[in-house]
């Protein structure tokens, strides 16, 4: 597994962004952003530079668009064909949808509980969804320093919810990069797990990255990267993955699972930073709080019990100090799990 | 002269698209789009006020409705914002989504202004539509001018 380092949600002059593709890609990699998804307003014109920026700054750019509508701002993600974003109405936005996903393209909501019209027409989503398996992903950081801001507490809530309710659906960030302005707030990242080790041709590596987002293979942070397995009686598992249900001849002294959570302090080295502190690690799920612990800031691996039972999914979390408040500062996708989805 | 149009818009009209046609009788180097809006900027900040106020409270969390409609000025100005996209008898040329009020624009089969796509002018039927994203002025008038051009550059 490679974890890529992406960032899914950046704008140029091809629509409403104040930089050039070859300036945000330069932005980028000075960053240690490894990849990035173009997703300008309403436009794909952005992407024809495509091979010659990724030469340019080794970062791969896939291409994407973030359909600006009267209702809803909808990010599309590994299609240059051009899907009509104008015929989107509150009740029909599955259409448009069907017709990405047609493509191969993926869709995420793009910061939906940020303030609507007139103020900023379309920014809160007012679709109506009425199967919430059409959803990719949903964009659950927006912005610098995203896992303080309201707007984005409401979106994480709004991913958790759906996780509860057996629905299986990835969370990202995205900064809504418009320009190269310099910022002191954290920055965030969303890593995506590559099945093998990053392909050499950049086309690739976009293809496996939109796949890896399509399984849920992805872990978001604004300092060091946090991934997990779990460990079945059987097998072990990755983010994305789906457990089995034990069998009917399962041990009985099965003692439920084991999650692997591994932390890396020394990823992007020099690129952020956080206060000398203990970390606290948790494993969450559909039934709360699983298992925690105190970490410190190393590269490790912690194994901590994951009590079977009803289980539907469970993600890991890294909470400390941050600017001075007590802020989630990673999280995973979700692991899920048939047992706890009865005999569906 | 392909497309002249001059129009007037109120906030009623806000989030919808007009879509303006024009025939294109024989293939040609370049389109020209002119397009312009006014005002841009809502300056009554009294009208302003409830606007933003109504936003506030039917977008945000209800914690935090109080704390965001006690400073609402921070969302101050409010603006129209109108955007133009643009299809050729063969598909979709892309979009311009951008808040300038005053744009000119072209296409052309090895360039094109950015957020839309160069490539071949066919003659046929082609589609210049502006998308209202928002009127918040009471009136607001735009003008929308189309020109062929035999000399692409």
């Amino acid at each position: 597994m490679y974890w890529l380092a992406c960032e899914l949600h950046t704008h140029t002059y091809h629509s409403d962004g104040r930089q050039t593709l070859s300036e945000l890609a330069e932005g980028s990699a000075k960053l240690g952003f490894e990849c990035i998804a173009l997703t300008d307003h309403n436009t794909l014109s952005g992407i024809e530079d495509r091979e010659k920026v990724e030469r340019e700054w080794g970062v791969t750019i896939i291409p994407g668009m973030e359909w600006t509508t009267f209702h809803g701002h909808m990010l599309t993600l590994g299609l240059q064909e051009f899907v009509d974003w104008r015929t989107s109405e509150p009740h029909n936005i599955y259409k448009g949808i069907s017709e990405v996903h047609q493509k191969a393209g993926l869709v995420g909501m793009a910061h939906p509980y940020r303030i609507g019209s007139p103020i900023c027409t379309g920014c809160y989503w007012e679709y109506e969804i009425q199967n919430w398996d059409d959803i990719d992903y949903i964009e659950v950081w927006s912005g610098t320093f995203p896992s303080i801001k309201t707007d984005n507490l409401r979106a994480f809530s709004l991913w958790t919810d759906r996780l509860n309710e057996g629905c299986r659906i990835a969370a990202t960030s995205g900064r809504d990069w418009h320009a190269q302005v310099a910022t002191e707030e954290p920055v965030s990242v969303t890593y995506l797990g590559l099945r093998a080790d990053k392909p050499n041709e950049m086309k690739q590596i976009a293809q496996d990255a939109v796949h890896a987002l399509r399984h849920g293979s992805a872990v978001v942070t604004i300092g060091p990267l946090v991934t997990m397995e779990v460990e079945s009686a059987s097998s072990r598992f990755g983010i994305g993955d789906s457990v089995p249900a034990p069998g009917s001849d399962h041990n009985e002294r099965f003692g439920g699972y084991w999650g692997h959570v591994k932390t890396v302090f020394s990823n992007r080295q020099g690129l952020w930073e956080l206060p000398e502190q203990k970390f606290a690690l948790k494993i969450i799920g559909n039934a709360g709080m699983v298992a925690e612990r105190s970490v410190g800031a190393e590269d490790e691996v912690y194994r901590m019990n994951i009590p079977e039972g009803g289980l539907l999914w469970v993600r890991a979390e890294l909470w400390g100090t941050v600017h001075g408040a007590r802020a989630l500062i990673a999280f995973t996708n979700a692991i899920y799990f048939n047992e706890g989805r009865g005999n569906e | 002269m392909l497309l002249y149009i001059t129009g007037q818009v109120t906030p009623d009209d806000s989030r919808q698209h007009f879509a303006h046609r024009f025939n294109l009788d024989h293939p040609t180097a370049k389109i020209w789009i002119r397009f312009n809006y006014s005002p841009k900027v809502l300056e009554d900040n009294e009208r302003a006020k409830p606007l933003i106020m109504a936003g506030i409270d039917l977008y945000s969390a209800p914690e935090q409705k109080q704390l965001l409609q006690g400073g609402w000025e921070r969302y101050l100005p409010l603006t129209n914002l109108i955007t133009v996209s643009v299809d050729d008898p063969e598909g979709n040329r892309g979009a311009c989504h951008r808040h300038d009020p005053e744009q000119l624009l072209f296409l052309a089969e090895r360039d094109s202004s950015p957020g839309l796509t160069k490539g071949r002018m066919v003659a046929g039927i082609w589609s210049v539509t502006l998308s209202l994203h928002s009127i918040v002025t009471e009136q607001c008038s735009y003008h929308l001018t189309v020109w062929a051009s035999e000399e692409e550059t």
